[in-house]
Parts: C-alpha cells; structure tokens; sequence
C-alpha cells in the first residue's frame, strides 16, 4: 500500500520538512480536517491507516515444502518423549547415547519436536563425536534426513550413510567403524583380516577404533593381535585398549603377567578382627610394565595418587578379576568388602576399572553396594570411578528395591549415584513398557 | 496434580519419598491444607506445608525448585489418601498458613486491595486521578505530536532514555499501562527492517487511545472500559467476579506463554469454549522463582464457568467456579481466512488488540518466509520472533497439522501443536 508507505517515510523525516500525504481508505469518505497541526493530520491518517491494514490484511502465498517419507517405526511412550527433552534441557545429557542406542536397537521412533534439539547437538558435538552423530541419524530415521533437507546445517548429522565397502573406503571414522562392527558380526574372520591388513598404515585414531570395535565381540583369536599392539610404538591410547582387552581374554600372556604382578603386591593376612588385605605396591616401573601398558610418573588428570599408588592402580585395573576369587577363594562381593587400610582408594577404583573393562557385571554391582552401604568413597578418584559404574553397570540394578537405599546421612555423591543408576533402570523400562504413543 | 511440578526431574525425584515410611507426620485440614514432617538428608526432617487453595507450598528444605520434591510428594500421598484429615495443624504449619491467608486477601496483592474505610476520601481520590490521567493523555497527545514533527529518524538516535522518560511521566499521571507501552517501544527502533512502520504504528494508536481517553463520555461502555484498561486503570477481582454473568462451557486448555519483565513473570492462558466458541485469557503473575499458577494445563479440557472482564472485546477473564478436568482432543482448526476475518472482526471493536488466540489446519512453509499454509494454500507468516520454528516441522514433517498460538500483526507465534496421533506438544 504506497499511501502508507508515503506516509511512514513523511514521519521519519518530521512533518517540520515533509509535506502529510492524502490518505484514501476505500469505502470510507476523505478526511477533510486537513487545516490543523500537520503532526496532528498525520498520526490521525496513520491511525485510521493502521486500523484498515491490520483488519484489511489479505493472505500470503508460501511455498510448500516436500512431504517427509512415512516412518514406520513405533513412537516411543510419551514418558520416554518426556525424558528425552528433559535429557535435551539437561538432564543426565551424558546419556543421551544409551537412550539412542536403546530407541534405535528397539526399532522404535523418537519424538519428532525433538529431532531439531538432537540434530544441533550431534553437530555441535563436532567429528569427534562420530557415535552420537551416527545414533541421532539412525534413530532420527526418514524425518531427521528430512529435516536436514530444510536446514544445510544438519546435513552432516544425517547425510544417507554410505554402504557396503564404499563406507569402509570413503566414510568418515563413524562411518568405517559402523562397517567394520557389522562385518564383524556377520564375517569375524573376513573383519580380522580387514583390520590385520589395514593396522600398518592405519594411523593412532583408526587403531583406537579398530581395537573398540573388537572390545564389542572379544574373542581368543584377537590375542595375536592384541599382543602385537601392545609392541607397537608407545602410543598411550592403543596400549592402554590392548592391554585393557587383553586383560579381560581368558588365559592370555598378558593376563597372566598382570596376575602373577598383582598378587605379588597384595597378600591375605588374618587379624584380630578377621581377614584383611596387605599391599605392597610397586616401587618401579620396569620395562615389562610398561611393555604391558603401565605407565609411570603422576597420573595425568586430577588423580592424587602418589607414584607407587598410581602403579599399583593400574596393575589391578589389568589384571584379570578372577585371579582375586580364585587365590582368596572368596565371592566378588566378599572381595571388595575386605578391609585394606589406606589402600582401600586404590583398590576400589583399580578394580571399577578393571570391571568396566572386563565388562564384569558381578564385580560392578559388588563395587557400587559397597560403595552405597559401607565404606563411602573419600578421594576425588574414588568419586569419579562411582560415578563411572553408575553409568557403565547393569541399570537392572537401578530397579527398586535391588541396591540399598542411602542412609539419610549419605553424600551427595552416593544419592547422585544411586539416581543416576534408577535414571537409566526408568529410562530403559520406559521404551520397553508402550509403543502405542 | 502432577502438573504443579515445575519440571519431570522433581517429579521424579518426588515419587521415592511418597511412601508412609519417609513420613512419620502428616495432616491435612478438610481440603485447605496438608502438613507433614519428611525424613531428608539433613538431621532434622523437613517440614513442608502446601496451601491447596493456592495452590502454595513452603517448605524448610533448601531447594530452589517449586516446588519442592517434598511438597509434590505430600501431594502425592494426598491424592493416593494417605494423608489422614486431622483437624488443627501443628504450630509450624499454622502460622504460614495464617500469614498466607491475610496476604491474599489483604492489600499488597494489587488485585484484591482492601475496601476503601472512607468513601468520601477515597471519591476524592478517584476524582483527582482521573484529573491526573485527563492531564497525561494531554501531554501524551503534544509529546506524539513532537516526535512526528521532528522525524521517527530522531527517536532512534535519542536511545532508551527518550522513551522511559515519557513513560516516568504518565507513571506519575497514574496511567500505569500507558507507560509499559511506551516503555517497551524503545525496542522497536531496534526490531530489524521496517521499526519506523512499526513505530508509527504504536504512535498512532497511542494517539488514537489517548484521544479515547480523554472523550471516554462519548463512548459506548464497552468501548469505555477497554480504553480504560489500557490506559492503566484496573478492576478488581471481586468486582469481576460480582459483576460479570458467568459463561459456563468446556474450555480447552490452547496455549501457554510465560513472558518476564521486571522480575515479575507473566503467565498467560488462552482458552477456547467447546460450545461457545468463546477466546478467553486467564493471567496469573509470579515474582521470578516463584512458580506460577498451574492449574490448567495444555491440551485438557475444562468444565469452569468464566468470569469475564467488560470489554469491548472482551478476553480476559477470571475462573469463578470449576469442575472436572478431561483430556481434551485436538480443538478444531481454522483456516487462514477464517482466522484473518476473526481478527478483522475483533478489530472492528477493539482497534488496540494486537494478540488474538487462533487455532489454524495448516502446514508449515520456510519460502519465501517462515510461514503456516492452510488446505486453500492460503498462508501467514510465523511472527519473527518465535525464532526458527524447527520443531513445529520436525512434528508435521510437511504435512497439516493442528497449530495454536498468538495472532499479531507481525504474524504468528506457534504455542501449542496437536501431533498426528492427537497427542498434544507445547513448542
């Protein structure tokens, strides 16, 4: 309408310089009090103006965008909707991953208004975080692909994966590691070969990979391989896998080198008040530990272990879980209830990792009920390895009435843990419970 | 009741402690108050008190939730009729009770204030303020004028203070609403292409409200009254609530917006009559971290009869009774045209209305703008400020679905959307 645009541009330079337009309104008679104050004559025109427009506004045109292909998944529950955008607000968001992994291994479809949420976060993850951006764009299915048609920015995310060898060939690590682990559940062999021929060439980030993805499937015929990493170039982050896979490979050398270490270090004494541990740690870091994955000098991170404690850590954390039950004869829950003075820190967080390594639910759960009921954890490390089982242990144990309630008078640290660990248990009934919506 | 969580997590964290056992003291009194003592984390138990007309709670625990998981868990044990009706309250309970009953209906709630003592003094004071308004509107009148003559490109150099300082003025000349309007246009200079149009605009209908307010005489009474509320002038609840012949109907619960300012939050509710077809508002106000009311919630249905406010449109209105709570199934939807004559129409009686509650059938469009085609390819645009919009295409992955929200004449602000199973979504 150029009569009020005549007018708008009238009173941005001020009635003081510009002349009031004539306003005709259809179906209504010109204004004839046009003698006044020309401010005045102005915003009178411009009210009658701003009225008609408003009232008068006649429809757009948009053009429509394509229609998604059908989903034929079920919906998750409207709980599991629920959780998720809280999950997406902020809750728990270190579970994000569990919770695709869930919808996705269920065959199940994820709440579309929350597609967007999941598709910023896998891109603003960046490429390292291959897995989640892989998860969002399986679980996202047909609308996410769809939803990154309209908006460039998530095209990334949801790019069509690539097939077959072309994956293994051209994809990104997300994308090889996604081929490598689906050949190895078809064709073990033919992956062996695969990652075999490829070691040499492959760089630090790819062998890390190779070697997660056999933690999947572990199996007795990857120990050749295994044991040949560990004499590869001292790259910390493929030892540190070797040596953690290899630890769990019933009757592999190193397991067995670990054990002999370790149960040089801790003996069974029985006291007055019944059987307690006494340990010797390592006063060095030999060569053949740090052949093994050891490595020597203060823990990087936040660790406050001394030295020797730092080694001594690291020895139990590879060292088979049954070598404990089988010398002491005792259960995993009897085990990690012995006494073991100032060495007790070390112990528990030696054996947490040992048992997320070895993927060793008994000991996990003996871990976090010892942790719930008796003795509390006290050092930041010994934090940090109950906040790991709680995420890492089978979340069975988050059903009601499976762990001990917290006393009233428990940190902070052991009701956060023992939620968290009812958070996953919810979490994945959830998606179990109905698929009606 | 489990929609007076502020979020799931408190929820959640509520269900475990709903057991007799982390209660060893409860009461409720008739159907007004529930006490009770829980057993937390702390040496003493925590002593949580909920005021069920408010709905209000207190409680001695230091979370910052609000509620807390303590006061949803008593609610909880309520409604399972765990909680035995055992006459007086404890001390602790009694006296926050007690307080929270003068403080509503005593006089710093600005909705109910107390009945004038005198009638002559507080006649005297009316007069004088309508003097004050009558005043304000004048010197609202010459300061448009102003800036229309030295040029809206002047105002957009002047910064914040230009407008705030009018705005002081017509605080002082008690017309309180005049002056948010005109405080809230120091932002239009800065709302992208096309401010000085929207500026305009505002002044012009600020010159159309001020030339109303002062021939508020010539006008019919419910053209009066819309005038008045907006120039600041407010009716109390009770005379509402008096006054007002009640619409009873089946309301669906459309849409929810929370808006802050000034650390006061403001919720508004927007309704639609099964049967009437009647667009209502309900208001409820919060100092900031204080939950607001939630009674209604998105997506139910509502047996209540409402209460409205006279107006020329008339909108807002107050619950004066309620009954059962359904869930509702989607309302049913507009179309573009439908929706633009319903605004043209209000309009017509109210030319100051600038957010009208729709309910449209449409699919979302992104070219040439964001916007919502109905089956006649009829389109409006998604008002700028309600950002990207994703999810609302996420949820109707192109096709029509069923979206509420608020009419403005920069378009539309999505609220609430019904997904293909009739499920409901709060965008």
């Amino acid at each position: 309408m150029s009569t009020w645009h005549d007018l708008v541009t009238a009173s941005l330079i001020g009635t003081e310089r510009a002349v009031v337009p004539a306003v005709a309104i259809p179906g209504l008679p010109a204004a004839e009090d046009d003698t006044g104050d020309p401010a005045a004559v102005l915003l009178d025109r411009a009210a009658l103006l701003t009225a008609a427009r408003r009232a008068g506004r006649r429809p757009d045109r948009a053009e429509p965008v394509p229609v998604c292909e059908p989903d034929p998944r079920p919906a998750v529950s409207q709980a599991a909707a629920i959780r998720l955008a809280g999950m997406l607000d902020g809750e728990h968001p270190d579970l994000l991953t569990e919770w695709l992994t869930a919808v996705a291994a269920r065959g199940l479809q994820p709440p579309p208004q929350s597609l967007p949420a999941l598709l910023d976060r896998a891109r603003r993850a960046g490429p390292k975080a291959a897995v989640l951006r892989h998860l969002v764009a399986e679980a996202g299915g047909p609308r996410a692909r769809w939803l990154a048609g309209l908006n460039p920015e998530w095209e990334s995310v949801a790019a069509p994966a690539l097939a077959g060898p072309d994956a293994w060939r051209l994809g990104d690590t997300g994308q090889r590691r996604g081929y490598l682990a689906s050949l190895l559940a078809s064709d073990p062999d033919a992956a062996r070969e695969l990652i075999a021929g490829s070691w040499g060439a492959a760089g630090i980030a790819d062998r890390v990979m190779f070697l997660s993805v056999l933690a999947d499937r572990l199996d007795p015929a990857d120990a050749p391989l295994l044991e040949g990493a560990l004499d590869d170039r001292p790259d910390v982050g493929v030892r540190d896998w070797a040596s953690y896979l290899l630890a769990r490979l019933p009757g592999s050398a190193l397991g067995h080198r670990m054990a002999e270490r370790a149960l040089r270090c801790v003996r069974m004494e029985h006291g007055a008040r019944g059987p307690h541990l006494v340990v010797t740690p390592p006063t060095e870091c030999d060569a053949s530990m740090r052949h093994d994955g050891i490595v020597p000098g203060p823990a990087t991170g936040r660790s406050q272990f001394s030295y020797r404690a730092h080694l001594m850590c690291q020895v139990v954390a590879r060292t088979p879980l049954r070598t404990w039950t089988d010398e002491f004869g005792l259960t995993a829950v009897q085990m990690v209830a012995l006494g073991s003075g100032d060495w007790a820190p070390v112990l528990f967080t030696g054996w947490t990792r040992a048992a997320i390594a070895q993927r060793d639910h008994d000991w996990m759960a003996a871990l976090i009920s010892q942790a719930l009921t008796g003795r509390l954890p006290g050092t930041a490390t010994e934090a940090e390895a109950l906040g790991l089982l709680a995420r890492r242990a089978d979340p069975a144990l988050g059903a009601p009435d499976t762990l001990p309630e917290p006393g009233p008078d428990a940190r902070t640290l052991i009701h956060a843990a023992h939620d968290l660990l009812r958070f996953r248990y919810d979490m994945l009934k959830e998606l179990d419970d109905d698929h009606s919506g | 009741m489990l929609a007076l969580a502020p979020d799931a997590p408190s929820l959640r964290a509520a269900q475990p402690l709903a057991s007799d056992r982390s209660w060893p003291v409860t009461g409720a009194a008739d159907d007004s108050a529930l006490w009770g003592q829980c057993r937390g984390s702390a040496a003493a138990p925590y002593r949580t008190v909920v005021d069920l007309s408010g709905p209000a709670y207190r409680c001695s625990c230091p979370s910052r939730k609000f509620p807390c998981k303590h006061a949803l868990a008593l609610l909880l044990l309520w409604s399972d009729g765990a909680v035995a009706t055992n006459g007086a309250p404890p001390d602790w309970a009694a006296s926050w009770i007690a307080e929270r009953a003068a403080r509503t209906s005593g006089p710093e709630n600005p909705e109910n204030p107390k009945p004038p003592a005198d009638p002559a003094a507080a006649q005297r004071r009316a007069e004088q303020r309508e003097a004050r308004v009558a005043t304000g509107l004048v010197e609202l009148d010459r300061w448009l004028c102003d800036q229309v003559r030295q040029g809206l490109a002047a105002s957009q150099r002047a910064g914040y203070r230009h407008w705030d300082d009018i705005a002081a003025r017509m605080v002082d000349a008690q017309a309180p609403a005049l002056a948010e309007r005109l405080r809230a246009l120091a932002a239009v200079p800065y709302s992208g292409a096309g401010w000085e149009a929207r500026l305009l605009e505002e002044y012009a209908l600020l010159w159309l409200l001020a030339a109303a307010g002062r021939d508020q005489a010539g006008l019919p009474a419910p053209l009066r009254d819309t005038v008045r509320s907006r120039v600041g002038f407010t009716v109390r609840q009770a005379e509402v609530l008096a006054s007002a012949t009640p619409v009873r109907d089946y309301w669906h619960v459309l849409a929810r917006r929370d808006l802050d300012q000034d650390r006061i939050r403001t919720r508004r509710v927007w309704l639609r009559g099964r049967e009437t077809g009647r667009a209502a508002l309900v208001l409820s106000f919060a100092v900031l971290g204080q939950s607001l009311d939630d009674s209604l919630s998105v997506g139910t249905e509502v047996d209540a009869d409402l209460a409205f406010y006279p107006a020329a449109v008339p909108l807002r209105a107050l619950l004066a009774t309620r009954r059962d709570t359904f869930p509702g199934r989607p309302p049913p939807g507009d179309t573009v045209t439908g929706l633009l004559a319903g605004y043209a129409a209000a309009l017509g009686e109210d030319p100051w209305l600038d957010t009208w509650p729709v309910v449209l059938q449409a699919a979302p469009a992104r070219a040439p703008r964001p916007s919502l085609y109905d089956a006649a390819g009829d389109a409006v645009p998604l008002h700028p400020g309600a950002g990207d919009c994703w999810p609302l295409f996420a949820l109707s992955g192109g096709d029509p679905l069923t979206v509420a929200g608020e009419w403005t004449p920069r378009g539309l602000w999505p609220l609430t959307a019904w997904d293909e199973g009739g499920m409901v979504v709060p965008l």
